[in-house]
């Protein structure tokens, strides 16, 4: 019996520490949630099956990612073309794919898709790369930006060019083309903020910068999240006691900003808490990237552990008000199905590329 | 690839996933440092942010104190009406609302058209309107049987700001009405919560306008309580959290006295005049009453337009309280004054005479200045000049004196200023000096003009009030106390005295007899009053011009206008020798003052004395 579980690839440190945060995580959206059973449940669901998701993932030698990462690719983005073309618009954007009584938003498998196949595609080339591989790898992290962006869902778009960048990054980009693009990016800002930016997107930058503009419209968001997190002082209100999440002041609770609602509930002591959990997460997955069995492994542990902490960070910085507001939960906490399960996959992944070794030199 | 490569590229990744982790981990810890600032050092303000989005402050309105006479009697009472309120905001359709109930309780159609105004200006949130205030009993019976039918609408006990007098003491009491700062006393309370008040007044929010009312509105007014509120994002009231208790203003005892007002206001009827009445012992206003009246009950509880208008419009100028502001010449009853003054700076004694041909003539212009009755009255003396009213005497006395003296010794007798305590609007009227006549009539002071005052004709105006205050002067021989209108508890107010060197008490004695004489004796102006009572009474009358004229023939065609008919004027303090009350009445084109204002004053004088 010890011996059969013992060839089980299991990471005790990350499967712990992600129950612990994704547990967390439900009794937050249950306060989040105005105590709504129904949604608790849900999630509760998720996160065990999120869970067994993660284990299974992990078992399989890393090879077989490798080898199946542009069939991965493809079907990823087919799979976005169909939610394009037959998903149901919800609140104004097409994001999800309906597959028997499940939903899925599609847009999260290229999360995983992209930083894999750029692994793959690059691992095995000579350093410094190639201006062709370049090429090739900005046009696929491109092209996946543009259409999830096009849902409209800037936020997902975003992490996914992230996970893209950290990945050619990680593999050895030259410096002068880091700091070209940068370059260009701030060269065509004034095209990214009149063409591509939506209005209300727009808005959401200029009350950023100004949260006077419109207090009970655009700014009310980022103003009741920084009203909710101050209040909570240094001990927090108590379990289900924050006035600004219980009576709805504050938006969007069991995704977005539940942070928020963490901070209001048990203040300073609560979010050290929980950024320390965060952060030994971080540490652990950065451990694992730096002594991976392979450069193919380092760049996908590294690659999907940088998405994780931008997701994370982007999500943090937007509701204590350093970042303008953008759609992105918070990770393994904030409601949601699809982001959860793809999360677990992820880590599976992670595992797997860890505990697999391999003795002899490719 | 070769080994040395592999090496390489490892130590490439190595080093670029360090620099991604730090910047991952300086990415948290700026998180981490803006939390702080939130929830550390912002916390005050947040916490008080979060509490301002919760909470939901509502006044709860105080009753105001009760207005009581000297005996405790109320004057003004809070008394309780039922009144018919409704929920607009819950009632789908107002106008088929309206049509059910109009037969469960009687419904104007000026009603209809006053609460659908009040229900489309007003976007009430939790809010109440009152449909119909004051139900009869029939009306609160059938609404109790009928009432399941209306959910919206139920029936609450509200008050009225009642007085069982509302007509004689309106000038004195004064009247509320409808104010937009009343919870200003609360600045933890936005204006736009105050429409959620929680109201006692069936008239809404409150405040005192006029009379004792106004003058101590801080007194009656009490404090609001508030009740705070929890509401959700949406503004819905989830539940209340906590009440402050108002605390109803404290009550007002006066001085007044029900029986002594009645009879002012009974005797002086429907003329135009005012009655103010004195304790000499407390400095007590028993009696301040103002002819013509108006109702304080209509005016607080919301009167209707076309009534007020017919009060506003009245020539007769219901709501100008004479007795604090009509400003008189007070004539002959000035009197006193003038003789204290002549005895004071040695211009006369009570042993001088002069010879009264009835009329007195200005050495520098030849003027005539006329007496009452042709011929004069003989050889004259002060007791006598009081007595018979000799104008010649006082004439002659004025024209000795100098006026700057003399104002000063007319303000030292509380002429030309506010003498009352508490009164609502006083007003000071005019002790004449020759600076006031350069810069309001651009014109020199002559000596005719100070030989006019010596009659109180001319510019010399007092109110009724200044001239009750005198009296009481005049009666506590210099030792009187500040006339006013509430008793407060632990307050002893100082004496008043007015002493002159050259004005001892046999001067007091004197003048006393002489005022008495007035009255009393067979030889007085106002002997005509003297058998309407048991007790003794001095005073002085006096009948104020209200055109100068030459003869009585010229003043024959002046009577034919009502308007420009002569005042008549009284002071007087009895019971004589130690007189407990002093009294001033004045009516407006009453004519002769003993004959007319005198018998006012006797029938006040004797409900005070006779209580």
């Amino acid at each position: 019996m010890i011996k059969q579980l013992q060839k089980i690839y299991f990471d005790p440190y990350l499967f712990f520490s992600l129950l612990l945060l994704s547990t967390l995580g439900l009794f937050f959206l249950f306060s989040a949630s105005n105590a709504d059973f129904s949604i608790l449940l849900k999630q509760f669901f998720y996160v065990v099956f999120g869970l067994i998701i993660m284990t299974l993932v992990s078992q399989p030698d890393p090879d077989i990612y490798r080898r199946t990462s542009g069939l991965f690719l493809i079907f990823s983005f087919l799979l976005l073309g169909v939610t394009y073309l037959f998903g149901p618009e919800i609140n104004g954007a097409q994001r999800w794919v309906r597959v028997g009584p499940f939903s899925f938003q599609s847009s999260e498998l290229l999360k995983l898709a992209v930083p894999i196949f750029l692994a793959n595609f690059l691992f095995n080339k000579k350093l410094p790369i190639q201006r062709k591989e370049i090429f090739i790898s900005l046009l696929i992290i491109l092209s996946c930006f543009f259409v999830v962006f096009s849902q409209p869902d800037l936020g997902t778009a975003i992490i996914i060019a992230c996970s893209g960048f950290f990945v050619l990054f990680l593999s050895g980009l030259s410096w002068s083309f880091i700091g070209g693009s940068f370059v260009l990016l701030i060269l065509s800002s004034p095209f990214i903020w009149n063409i591509l930016l939506q209005p209300f997107q727009r808005q959401r930058i200029a009350t950023f910068f100004n949260q006077d503009i419109d207090p009970f419209g655009a700014s009310w968001n980022i103003i009741q999240s920084k009203v909710a997190i101050g209040s909570g002082g240094f001990f927090g209100k108590g379990f289900r006691e924050g006035s600004q999440t219980q009576l709805n002041f504050l938006p969007e609770t069991e995704t977005d900003f539940i942070f928020s609602v963490i901070a209001e509930e048990f203040g300073f002591i609560g979010v050290l808490f929980l950024l320390s959990i965060y952060l030994f997460i971080l540490l652990r997955c950065f451990y694992l990237a730096l002594n991976a069995r392979d450069r193919f492994c380092r760049l996908v542990i590294g690659g999907i552990t940088l998405t994780f902490a931008a997701n994370l960070i982007i999500n943090l910085c937007m509701v204590v008000g350093l970042l303008p507001v953008v759609g992105m939960p918070l990770p393994f906490i904030s409601k949601g199905g699809s982001s959860l399960i793809s999360l677990f996959f992820a880590f599976g992944i992670i595992i797997s590329m860890s505990t697999h070794k391999k003795f002899l030199p490719q | 690839m070769i080994f040395e490569e592999r090496q390489i590229e490892k130590n490439n990744f190595s080093s670029r996933a360090i620099l991604l982790f730090g910047i991952v981990v300086l990415s948290l810890t700026a998180v981490l440092v803006q939390v702080f600032v939130l929830q550390i050092s912002g916390y005050n303000d947040y916490q008080l942010a979060a509490l301002k989005n919760k909470n939901y402050i509502v006044p709860v309105q105080a009753l105001r104190g009760e207005i009581f006479d000297r005996d405790g009697k109320a004057l003004i009472k809070n008394e309780p009406t039922f009144d018919l309120i409704t929920r607009p905001n819950q009632i789908a359709d107002i106008d088929s609302f309206l049509d059910e109930i109009q037969p469960v309780i009687f419904l104007s159609e000026s009603d209809r058209y006053q609460y659908k105004k009040l229900e489309q200006e007003k976007a009430f949130v939790n809010k109440e309107l009152v449909l119909k205030k004051d139900l009869s009993e029939e009306e609160i019976a059938r609404f109790n049987v009928r009432g399941f039918n209306f959910q919206n609408a139920f029936i609450a006990k509200r008050y009225r700001r009642m007085s069982e007098y509302p007509n004689i003491f309106s000038h004195v009491l004064g009247y509320t009405s409808r104010t937009e700062d009343e919870f200003k006393s609360m600045p933890e309370i936005p204006r736009s919560n105050w429409r959620d008040a929680e109201l006692v007044y069936a008239h809404g929010l409150i405040k005192g306008r006029t009379g004792l009312e106004e003058i101590y509105e801080d007194h009656l007014s009490g404090s609001h309580g508030k009740r705070v509120y929890e509401i959700n994002s949406r503004g819905k009231l989830v539940q209340s959290i906590s009440l402050t208790k108002p605390l109803q203003g404290s009550d007002l005892y006066t001085n007044l006295d029900i029986e002594a007002q009645k009879s002012a206001a009974k005797f002086l009827g429907n003329r135009r005049g005012a009655v103010v009445a004195i304790d000499l012992d407390s400095g007590g206003i028993n009696v301040l009453y103002s002819s013509p009246t108006y109702s304080i009950n209509q005016l607080s509880n919301g009167m209707n337009e076309d009534d007020f208008q017919t009060l506003v419009n009245n020539s007769d100028k219901p709501f100008f309280n004479r007795a604090l502001q009509g400003r008189y010449p007070p004539a002959s009853t000035i009197k006193p004054a003038i003789g204290m003054y002549g005895l004071s700076n040695n211009i006369v004694n009570w042993d001088f005479e002069i010879k009264d041909p009835g009329f007195f003539t200005l050495p520098e212009t030849g003027r005539v200045f006329r007496g009452w009755r042709r011929g004069g009255h003989g050889k004259v003396n002060m007791h006598k000049a009081f007595l018979v009213s000799s104008n010649t005497y006082f004439y002659s006395l004025a024209y000795q004196a100098d006026i700057e003296e003399l104002s000063n010794h007319l303000f030292s007798l509380g002429f030309g200023q506010k003498v009352c305590f508490d009164c609502y609007d006083e007003d000071q009227a005019l002790v004449p000096t020759p600076e006031w006549k350069y810069s309001v009539m651009n014109a020199g002071w002559v000596k005719g003009d100070t030989v006019n005052l010596g009659i109180g004709q001319g510019y010399l105006l007092a109110t009724p009030m200044q001239l009750a205050n005198y009296a009481s002067l005049i009666a506590k021989k210099g030792r009187f106390i500040e006339p006013s209108i509430v008793r407060l508890e632990n307050k002893t107010k100082p004496l008043k005295i007015w002493e002159d060197d050259r004005f001892d008490d046999s001067d007091w004695i004197k003048m006393h007899q002489a005022l008495l004489g007035v009255i009393e004796s067979d030889f007085g102006t106002a002997r005509s009053i003297r058998d309407l009572k048991e007790f003794q009474v001095a005073g002085k009358s006096g009948t104020a011009e209200l055109v100068s004229l030459d003869s009585k023939e010229a003043y024959q065609e002046v009577r034919t206008s009502e308007l420009l008919r002569d005042h008549s004027i009284i002071i007087a303090f009895g019971p004589m020798p130690n007189p407990r009350y002093a009294v001033s009445v004045v009516i407006e084109n009453g004519e002769s003052g003993g004959a007319v204002a005198g018998p006012v004053a006797i029938e006040v004088l004797k409900s005070l004395i006779n209580d």
